[in-house]
């Protein structure tokens, strides 16, 4: 055999001896496979998640000693494990609860990964850890909020994020907090957008305050595409409530501050549910007569040279965008995991599972504004909150808890005044 | 034809042991439930010439009413299926008896509307879990719930119904009935010129026709275990059986399982392959598919078989 054919056939001989020989030096693996919607009408949040997913793998994987107490910054992989290293593999679920279904099998059976991650949507949550709970795979639901995905029983399913319910207690705190400082919250009013999001939010804020005995004036579910909320809004001036929630898409959100001002009214707080009152387009459209707006967020940059500014610049020279709280929530569940795989030591998943499951992450350990990372027999991070922010100027400044606020708290809004 | 037939059916009741996996097993399911919709729809679409694109009306009832029967009275999944099948059949005549007035794509489009508004009404229906969709049981309380951990079951009760479902085709194309839709096809106006009772034979269709979409959603959220508005009622849901039809052969028996023993190995691999890297290649591909189809084979691959046949059965003589 001489000529092109034999040095190919040499090249390839060549190229298969390193591949074998390659893994046998390298430290071990780990594999995370992740499940997200990278393509359909999801496709942005599912990329920004993957994009926040390779920075934290990557903060895992290499020592930074820079960000303070971040589980396994410090050290290069995973200690425990002689320092193997996380490999990440990403697929496409393409925001469909069957192929969902099928990846993760694909992911547990021909991929053979350790822990599965992910996956968006709550549907494709739904049916994904279904099957990673047949098959005896841990499941560390990123951020999917639906209430249900925990609590049906399932022993291999975890859930980092915080859920309506945790929202809607934060909101309960928070009043306390006014109330105690000499504010008046005598009713509320909540007004959300009536599908799954908006309606599962909503239906947590309602049962919260009744427990807390706060009055809810009045709730007004609505339809993310109307073209006008007049109506909506003459409700609200005439029930003179304290503090209105929104739970708003991004148009909407804008149409309801727009009308709110056209109809002059104004009540002394209004609080948006994360979502349309993050997007991006929502301080450029309303900001001068928004003044003093709340919001919703776990995520906060805070100060240069913090273990979170640091993250942020990582993500940011990656995407050139700041880290988003959907994104943010995402990267503080694989923290998590990837706290308990090192604990587990091995990579069983039945040893896996009880590491999870003793989890106990303090604040000071985590990147966003929880109480800490500690689940309970269902799988639910009971220690998971949020941060309140509130409109100054063109940005939001972190305002509420006041371990953490970084500007002072105005109320009422001043909205356009 | 019979030695055909037969090699089909030996191969598919030994796939599941000849490629020993969960995952494998997985797809095999996929393309048994792809060829039972596609099958289904193939009735009134490709014999009759109606092509249907929402037929997903009947895929979502199949897939919602077992699951609600669950979440309202405990009851075992399965037994809401014939419950769906009967409303389907309400559903088919309520929307055949004015849809069938209209001729060609006006008759796709009535079509598409009603789809599209049943799945906007399920998704503001608290009733039906509105926007949040349903569950099926987390773990099989016994055989009867049909939630098993292998895929394996679920394989051979899909064949079965694909089966069948081939079997009442093969029946439809021999009989007078099946006459009457190839009629009806190739000119609606000359069927009836010979007396053709066109406007019952085509509702005899779509009846037929939605009994058989619906089994196929009901097997689909038993299987899967979770329906939501647009897994059920999607309007890709749809479109999927039109495209996996035509692509083996509208008004064929064996197209619409020949187009889904392409199709759904194709998507699962370009998923597989390149869908991990977040660049849509997969939906490029796939596209790519439909439309070198579209350009070069519109007739499906059944008419390219029929034209390649006949030169491949001469080449051994030549040579």
């Amino acid at each position: 055999m001489t000529g092109p054919a034999a040095r190919l056939a040499a090249i390839a001989t060549a190229c298969l001896a390193v591949m074998g020989a390659v893994p046998a030096l390298a430290a071990d693996t780990v594999k995370i496979g992740i499940l997200w919607p990278l393509t359909g009408n999801a496709a942005a949040a599912g990329q920004a998640s993957k994009a926040a997913a390779e920075v934290a793998a990557d903060i895992v994987n290499d020592a930074h000693p820079d960000l303070g107490n971040l589980p396994l910054a410090k050290t290069a992989g995973l200690p425990n494990m002689g320092g193997a290293r996380l490999e990440l593999v990403f697929v496409d679920h393409q925001g469909s609860p069957s192929v969902a279904q099928q990846q993760a099998l694909r992911l547990i059976t021909q991929e053979k990964v350790d822990v599965l991650f992910g996956a968006y949507q709550s549907s494709c949550s739904f049916t994904a850890t279904a099957v990673a709970e047949r098959q005896g795979i841990p499941f560390m639901v990123g951020e999917s909020a639906a209430a249900n995905i925990t609590g049906r029983g399932f022993k291999w399913v975890f859930r980092g994020t915080p859920i309506a319910s945790d929202y809607a207690a934060t909101y309960m705190r928070f009043f306390d907090d006014m109330k105690k400082r000499g504010k008046t919250i005598g009713s509320i009013a909540v007004v959300n957008e009536n599908t799954d999001y908006g309606t599962s939010v909503a239906d947590a804020i309602e049962a919260a305050a009744k427990k807390n005995g706060i009055p809810v004036a009045i709730r007004i579910p609505y339809s993310a595409s109307s073209t006008d909320v007049s109506a909506q809004v003459l409700q609200l001036k005439e029930k003179q409530p304290d503090v209105v929630i929104f739970i708003s898409y991004t148009a909407d959100a804008i149409l309801y501050i727009k009308t709110m001002r056209n109809l002059e009214y104004m009540p002394p707080m209004v609080i948006g549910d994360d979502t349309g009152f993050s997007d991006p387009s929502f301080i450029p459209a309303v900001a001068d007569i928004a003044q003093g707006v709340m919001n919703r967020s776990a995520w906060d940059i805070g100060k240069p040279g913090s273990a979170t500014y640091l993250i942020n610049e990582m993500y940011k020279k990656k995407t050139s965008r700041d880290l988003d709280d959907t994104s943010a929530r995402n990267m503080q569940s694989f923290f998590a995991l990837a706290d308990a795989l090192n604990r587990a030591g091995a990579k069983d998943p039945e040893k896996i599972r009880v590491a999870l499951s003793q989890t106990d992450l303090k604040p000071d350990q985590l990147m966003m504004g929880y109480e800490g990372v500690k689940f309970d027999s269902t799988g639910q991070n009971v220690l998971a909150a949020t941060y309140l922010i509130q409109l100054h100027g063109k940005k939001y400044d972190l305002v509420w808890p006041d371990r953490a606020a970084e500007a002072q708290l105005q109320w009422p809004m001043k909205g356009w005044k | 034809m019979k030695t055909g037939t037969l090699v089909l059916a030996v191969a598919l009741l030994a796939y599941p042991f000849v490629l020993y996996d969960h995952f494998y097993w997985d797809i095999g399911v996929g393309l048994l439930l792809a060829a039972i919709s596609a099958s289904a729809w193939n009735i009134v679409g490709g014999y009759a010439g109606q092509v249907s694109v929402g037929h997903a009306m009947f895929f979502g009832i199949g897939a919602y009413v077992p699951l609600l029967v669950f979440n309202l009275w405990q009851l075992p999944p399965i037994a809401g299926a014939p419950l769906a099948v009967a409303l389907s059949l309400v559903l088919a005549v309520v929307i055949g008896l004015p849809t069938f007035r209209l001729r060609g794509h006006y008759f796709s489009m009535a079509t598409i509307a009603v789809a599209e508004l049943i799945r906007i009404f399920i998704g503001t229906w608290d009733f039906v879990g509105a926007a949040i969709g349903l569950q099926g049981p987390a773990v099989g309380r016994g055989w009867w719930d049909l939630t098993f951990r292998s895929e394996l079951p679920y394989y051979y009760i899909f064949l079965v119904v694909l089966a069948v479902l081939l079997y009442v085709t093969r029946a439809v194309e021999k009989s007078r009935f099946g006459y009457y839709l190839r009629a009806i096809k190739a000119g609606e106006r000359a069927a009836r010129s010979l007396g053709v009772p066109v406007q019952q034979t085509k509702l005899k269709a779509l009846l037929l026709s939605a009994v058989f979409t619906s089994i196929a959603g009901s097997l689909y959220s038993i299987k899967t275990g979770f329906i939501d508005p647009e897994s059920g009622f999607g309007i890709l849901i749809s479109v999927q059986m039109v495209i996996v039809a035509a692509l083996g052969g509208a008004g064929t028996l064996y197209g619409p399982l020949v187009g889904a023993l392409i199709l759904v190995p194709a998507q699962t691999a370009t998923n597989t392959w390149f869908g991990g890297g977040g660049s849509g290649l997969t939906y490029i591909l796939y596209g790519g598919i439909i439309l070198v189809l579209a350009r070069f084979e519109p007739g499906g691959l059944h008419e390219l078989w029929q034209r390649l046949a006949p030169r491949l059965r001469r080449t051994p003589r030549a040579a």
